[in-house]
């Protein structure tokens, strides 16, 4: 009787923890068909207002923000477009449609600056581009309990020492794959310029020397921010200040 | 001894981990800006540096405006120093600031916020001459020259723009900025940097050249501003006559000298294009040749030939674009994507671009392909001139292929892809599909603290619980530990039993209770314990530590008197229940 209680307790306070019940999760899909539908009957000003709205909600969801972007390029505003194509990056990395449709507006950009090329770790972690966050938490979560199930089988046979240390090995690695995930996302903040065109300036001032013009759609990645500024960086050498509300990240 | 050590070192740890926490925010903040000179030339730069006291957790200071100069940051420096206890914190940050013009001027207070305030430095004055004219172009250790191909151009035309920088002596670090204004000179590189040795004046010089060409964009009269070259001179200190083997081991003594040469300003008068331009015409301006050929003069209708005009020159090449040949109704084209070929000869870019189309005839027949004309303007000449082909005769042939052929062929024809054309483009349409819109979440530190823990928790359970397992096995002191008190419990119970229905005898009783106490002890301590007596039993106990060694001597003694001088069955009961107490006792002892 004792053991039972506690077995309850215990289940109640994982399923408390592991399931989340989304009670709004039926309002939200509709809200999302009557999103499409709008997309659908070429009224795209409301159906972007409607996924906007959605976004505004805590909705995270990668093909949420891809069909946003769809609607933005329908309704010309490679900007937005393609700032929500990069949002749509960081949760659905591989997917093909959202790579080419990301592709289409950048060329309808006037600046057509493509997304910079991986880092060095990066490109150690190749397959980490390939998921997402969420995903390689659950793939280490994975790694980590089939690795403690083979430390204790080890106990009782020693012969799975190999399993064992290749366990470990992809364990560990799952792990660096987090945080390099974790790194990019912190160091190489995409910005997309929002507004027709901006002067990027040498300083934080209106009246600092101009350095160079971008223009809507532009991707920079920002590198710094001090109050209304953000420091936007093109390649090594062409970097300046944009005033915040003229982009996107 | 060494504890006392380790304290004190503790202490001194903690005070200088905990010390800057406190004394930073003790300690007042203080802003100062400092030059290394405040009368300098065109050729100096200037170190700006402020220094903030009293705290290193600062944004960088704002400077003022300073248009007048080329800033750039020298990185910073910070320093901690402890005087009697007192500890004083710095940053400062160092700048370098190159002047552009000549004249006194004034470094506006740089603005620092710290600690929720805003600080500022004192103005400075800062006074820049032209260099001296001590040294002529003769003499001097290092000195820059920039020339111009012609003081005349046409818009579009090629000019070369030479920047030679000439010095004595070692330099290093060389940073060039050359300031052209993109909307009026569009401009491309021409090759690496070229480096020799020069004579002047029986003085030798190592001279770096690099040129650039310039295309103007606009007409006017227009002044190129003065090139900059930033650079360190390294002056020799060391005595030549010295012939210390160490000196020369360890390198020369030299002097690092920085230093900012300027060009003189050159000025360039842009005339427009003259009036009379050919139709066609498109800004390419130039000297220019056109020339064309075709793959085969004859051939049948559904055959592939290549019709290649190429067109090369001095100028803009690169921008020279040709529709295809008005063609259509008698051949099917297909134009190639037109190949570029830049070479630099003699100080000036050419080039060369290829265009290549297939023709695939439609129709039998004799064809003249009709002349390429390419319209351009030659700045030598100040004319205008159109480079033309000659028209190309084809013959045309119809089809000797019967049907019978091509069906044979048709295999081979397979093999060759069909080309397939573009026709417009456009974004992959929206998902729709319901399942795909799932909430993403961000997970808690909960739930990955579950996630990643748990296996980790069972593990050392499971391990705890194989140990155990497995010492079970071999460990014969660790085995009769662990059931020492189980099986002393159990054997008392059935004493219990017998005491209480009156079956058992005193002296049956004092000698069981005694021997399960002594095994109890023996299971405890890995000994013999029924050979062991009450002394021993004492012993053994006060050497694991166990507090009760005494108590136990004395059941024990009782229990061997009960052996031999048996009493009321009183005394039994009363000495049952202290043995369960005892063996409780000792358990939680041991």
């Amino acid at each position: 009787m004792k053991y039972s209680n506690g077995f309850s307790l215990f289940l109640f306070f994982v399923l408390t923890i592991f399931t989340s019940l989304p009670t709004d999760a039926s309002e939200y899909l509709k809200e999302i068909v009557r999103a499409n539908d709008l997309y659908s009957e070429k009224r795209y000003a409301q159906s972007a207002q409607a996924y906007e709205s959605l976004i505004n909600k805590g909705v995270r969801n990668g093909y949420l923000y891809y069909n946003l972007a769809n609607t933005y390029i329908r309704m010309g505003k490679t900007g937005p477009a393609v700032l929500n194509y990069i949002h749509a990056r960081k949760w659905i990395p591989r997917d093909e449609n959202l790579e080419a449709n990301l592709k289409f507006a950048i060329q309808q950009t006037q600046d057509k600056i493509e997304p910079p090329a991986p880092g060095t770790l990066s490109t150690l972690f190749f397959w980490s581009n390939d998921f997402n966050l969420n995903e390689l938490i659950y793939l280490a979560i994975g790694l980590n309990f089939v690795f403690w199930v083979s430390l204790a089988l080890w106990l009782y046979f020693p012969s799975l020492k190999i399993i064992r240390n290749a366990l470990f090995c992809f364990l560990l690695l799952s792990f660096f794959s987090i945080g390099v995930k974790l790194k990019n996302e912190s160091d190489f903040k995409l910005g997309v310029v929002l507004v027709k065109s901006v002067e990027v300036k040498s300083g934080r001032a209106e009246d600092a020397v101009t350095l160079f013009q971008l223009h809507e759609g532009a991707l920079v990645t920002v590198t710094d921010k001090y109050e209304n500024w953000l420091e936007v960086r093109l390649n090594d050498e062409q970097k300046g200040w944009v005033p915040k509300n003229s982009m996107g990240t | 001894m060494f504890s006392g050590k380790i304290k004190k070192i503790v202490c001194l740890f903690l005070f200088l981990a905990l010390n800057p926490v406190s004394q930073s925010f003790g300690q007042d903040i203080s802003v100062t800006a400092t030059v290394d000179k405040n009368r300098l030339t065109l050729e100096d730069v200037l170190q700006l540096s402020i220094i903030i006291q009293g705290t290193q957790n600062t944004p960088p200071p704002e400077l003022s405006s300073l248009p007048d100069f080329r800033v750039v940051s020298a990185g910073t420096s910070s320093s901690t120093q402890y005087i009697n206890t007192q500890r004083s914190v710095s940053i400062t940050y160092n700048y370098r600031l190159t002047p552009m013009n000549t004249g006194t001027f004034v470094i506006g207070p740089a603005r620092v916020r710290a600690n929720g305030k805003t600080y500022s430095t004192q103005p400075i004055t800062i006074a820049v001459q032209k260099p001296s004219n001590r040294e002529t172009a003769g003499n001097r250790t290092a000195f820059v020259v920039t020339t111009l191909s012609s003081n005349k151009a046409y818009v579009g035309e090629q000019l070369v723009y030479t920047f030679r920088v000439f010095h004595r002596i070692d330099a290093k670090n060389l940073n060039l900025s050359l300031p052209f204004d993109k909307t009026r000179f569009h401009k491309e590189e021409l090759g690496e940097p070229k480096s020799y040795n020069k004579i002047i004046n029986g003085l030798q010089y190592h001279v770096q050249e690099l040129s650039l060409a310039l295309f103007p964009l606009k007409k006017g009269q227009y002044e190129i501003p003065s090139s900059i070259i930033e650079l360190d001179l390294i002056h020799s200190t060391q005595n030549r006559s010295s012939r210390d083997p160490f000196s020369q081991f360890f390198g020369r003594r030299t002097r690092a000298e920085h230093k900012v040469l300027r060009s003189q300003p050159l000025s360039i008068e842009v005339l427009p294009l003259p009036d009379g331009a050919p139709e066609g015409f498109e800004n390419i301006i130039g000297q220019f040749n056109i020339s064309a050929e075709l793959g085969k003069n004859d051939l049948e209708v559904g055959d592939t030939t290549t019709l290649t005009l190429t067109v090369s020159g001095k100028g803009n090449v690169r921008d020279i674009s040709f529709e295809e040949p008005a063609l259509k109704g008698y051949f099917k084209i297909y134009p190639d994507k037109p190949e570029f070929h830049q070479t630099i000869r003699n100080n000036e870019i050419m080039g060369e671009k290829v265009f290549k189309f297939a023709l695939v005839p439609l129709e039998a027949g004799s064809r003249t392909l009709p002349k390429f004309s390419l319209p351009f303007f030659d700045p030598g000449k100040a004319q205008y001139r159109v480079a033309q082909t000659p028209p190309i005769p084809l013959n045309i042939k119809p089809s000797a292929t019967k049907e019978k052929l091509n069906l044979v062929q048709s295999r081979q024809q397979d093999a060759q892809a069909p080309e397939i054309e573009i026709l417009g483009r456009d974004i992959f349409p929206i998902y729709t599909e319901l399942d795909k819109f799932q909430n993403a979440r961000s997970h808690s530190s909960a739930f990955l603290g579950i996630s990643f823990g748990s296996p980790v928790i069972l593990f050392i359970l499971s391990a705890f619980i194989i140990k155990q397992q497995k010492r079970m096995k071999y460990d014969v002191a660790f085995y009769r530990r662990r059931n020492a008190y189980k099986n002393a419990n159990q054997r008392l119970k059935k004493m219990s039993a017998l005491e209480h229905s009156g079956l058992s005898a005193p002296k049956e009783f004092g000698r069981e209770l005694s021997e399960i106490l002594r095994e109890y002890i023996g299971n405890k301590l890995n000994l013999q314990g029924k050979a062991i007596t009450a002394e021993e039993v004492e012993i053994r106990l006060k050497e694991a530590d166990y507090e009760s060694a005494e108590v136990t001597r004395k059941l024990l003694e009782r229990c061997e008197t009960l052996q031999f001088a048996p009493t009321t069955r009183g005394s039994t009961k009363e000495l049952l229940g202290e043995s369960e107490n005892l063996i409780k006792l000792l358990e939680k002892q041991s």
